[in-house]
């Protein structure tokens, strides 16, 4: 099962959302444990529970840092697998697929990469651009892009900077860098956030349904 | 002995598998069989800790490497001989407490776990280290050797095939015997010990054609008692990440389901750096010979 958070005209606003008023302490809890929570084949695992007790200073990063729906992304410049730097403004004017992968070359970022490339022109054709991060650097990417025809750009997001700021789960108690990807309007308001990490394809899948209601 | 063309569409296994030898052959004659379905590459990792080529030589007809030695011969007999005790002592312990339930249920519980422990070492072993690997060295050739030749098993004497974990299983069931008199600890230890010593023998026979089984093996196998043909040539198959269970293979779908080794391999690798074998391009180490050579009976 995976997590799917939409932003529509008729939602509740969300506890998460940035502009609420300072939580309490009970409601810092449940936020947390909302906040990191990420699907693993259906069953949650979060990297804090409802029983842990975070520092103060992470729970203020989930509530100040993370992108929700509604939000407007914290924007980024980061070198892509050609070593220029990219800023999130440059997609401005055209819906954009952010997608946030563990890394190069593993099985699952493969899949999605190539599930990606293999959509490409119904992206296009929605007028959309695709961008993915991950923490490896631009070599890497580059040979990853080459190898698989990626047509769509990459990013190098090394200390993994930008994953921290939108607030990108981690996945088995914070041992995986989470697989999410976020759907931003041509406003750069997001609007989808789709998160699963074993069945990568799904993003694909999930992003494209979207975009082709909005 | 059936000459099979290598693209043969289906997987038949033909008989001759086994681990490989690590001794200067003769020449191979030139014979063509397929195992499994058609090779495809296997993923080599190029960034493993340790880079060994598959230092194994393709079997030739009456390889001295495939047959048994009186010191294989010594540790199978160490092996059944400590599951056998294992198994007797945990019956007349039974008898004795009149309890049978409980070790019976164990014994269950160790044929499940010993398939799930067969798994995990394969995964292992599949996909970590080398030849210079300490301890796990000469099985880690063996089975990239395996993966390139994989019908070489079935040609493999019997104590041959064991004697490698005939000889784990004495060292670690042995202390056990002689420590307990628990019937259902007994119960688990015997069955799960014997499944592991004789998985690699399970794991030939899901390599032989259905004709060269006896009747028996082929209804196990069938019932899913022991691991299908099927289901381990889908091992030998791309991505080759897969179906590592070779005990009764049931734990397969749910590991693979679950995308359990997937996730191990990348707690590993974010952990330490290293990517299993599984994620890269292979070499010729380890994709399936084309053109292997067959035993004529």
């Amino acid at each position: 099962m995976a997590s799917i958070s939409l932003h529509t005209n008729h939602t509740l606003p969300s506890l998460l959302h940035s502009q609420t008023p300072k939580p309490t302490f009970s409601q810092k809890i449940s936020l947390l444990s909302r906040s990191s929570q990420s699907q693993f084949h259906g069953l949650k695992l979060s990297n804090s529970t409802l029983l842990s007790f975070p520092s103060s200073s992470s729970v203020k990063s989930s509530i100040l840092a993370k992108v929700t729906e509604g939000a407007i992304p914290p924007a980024f410049t980061l070198r892509d697998q050609d070593g220029k730097t990219v800023s999130l403004s440059k997609f401005k004017g055209k819906p954009t697929v952010v997608y946030f992968y563990p890394a190069d070359e593993s099985p699952g970022c493969t899949k999605q990469a190539c599930a990606f490339r293999d959509s490409y022109e119904k992206f296009k054709k929605a007028g959309a651009e695709v961008v993915g991060i991950s923490g490896d650097n631009s070599a890497s990417h580059k040979a990853f892009a080459q190898k698989y025809k990626l047509p769509y750009t990459l990013l190098s997001d090394e200390g993994n900077k930008v994953r921290k700021e939108w607030g990108v789960p981690s996945d088995l108690f914070g041992a995986l860098p989470g697989r999410q990807t976020y759907v931003l309007d041509k406003n750069g308001v997001c609007r989808l956030i789709y998160n699963n990490q074993f069945q990568p394809e799904k993003h694909i899948d999930e992003t494209l349904k979207f975009l082709k209601t909005v | 002995m059936a000459v099979l063309n290598q693209r043969t569409p289906t997987p038949k296994l033909l008989p001759r598998h086994g681990r490989i030898s690590h001794k200067p052959l003769l020449p191979p004659r030139l014979f063509h069989c397929s195992a499994t379905a058609p090779p495809k590459n296997r993923r080599l990792n190029s960034k493993t800790l340790i880079l060994n080529p598959v230092t194994s030589r393709p079997p030739v007809i009456n390889d001295p490497s495939l047959k048994s030695t009186w010191t294989h011969r010594a540790w199978v007999t160490g092996g059944c001989s400590t599951v056998l005790i294992s198994l007797a002592k945990s019956i007349s312990a039974s008898a004795d407490s009149h309890i049978w339930v409980q070790p019976i249920l164990a014994g269950l519980f160790g044929y499940v776990m010993a398939d799930l422990g067969s798994g995990i070492y394969h995964w292992g072993i599949d996909n970590y280290g080398g030849a210079e690997t300490p301890v796990f060295g000469a099985q880690i050739d063996a089975f990239q050797g395996h993966h390139k030749w994989p019908w070489t098993i079935t040609r493999r004497q019997f104590a041959n095939n064991l004697h490698a974990l005939a000889k784990v299983v004495t060292f670690i069931v042995l202390p056990i015997n002689l420590l307990t008199n628990d019937p259902v600890l007994l119960g688990f230890v015997g069955m799960c010990s014997g499944c592991i010593m004789f998985s690699q023998q399970f794991h030939a026979w899901a390599h032989m054609t259905k004709s060269r089984l006896p009747p028996m093996v082929v209804k196990l196998q069938d019932g899913g008692v022991l691991v299908s043909r099927l289901q381990h040539a889908e091992h030998h198959r791309a991505p080759y990440n897969n179906n590592y269970c070779i005990v009764s293979g049931v734990w397969n779908e749910v590991l693979d389901g679950l995308s359990f080794f997937e996730a191990l391999e990348m707690v590993i690798y974010f952990k330490f750096g290293v990517r299993p074998r599984s994620w890269t391009e292979p070499n010729s180490d380890w994709t399936e010979d084309p053109e292997t050579t067959t035993f004529v009976s």
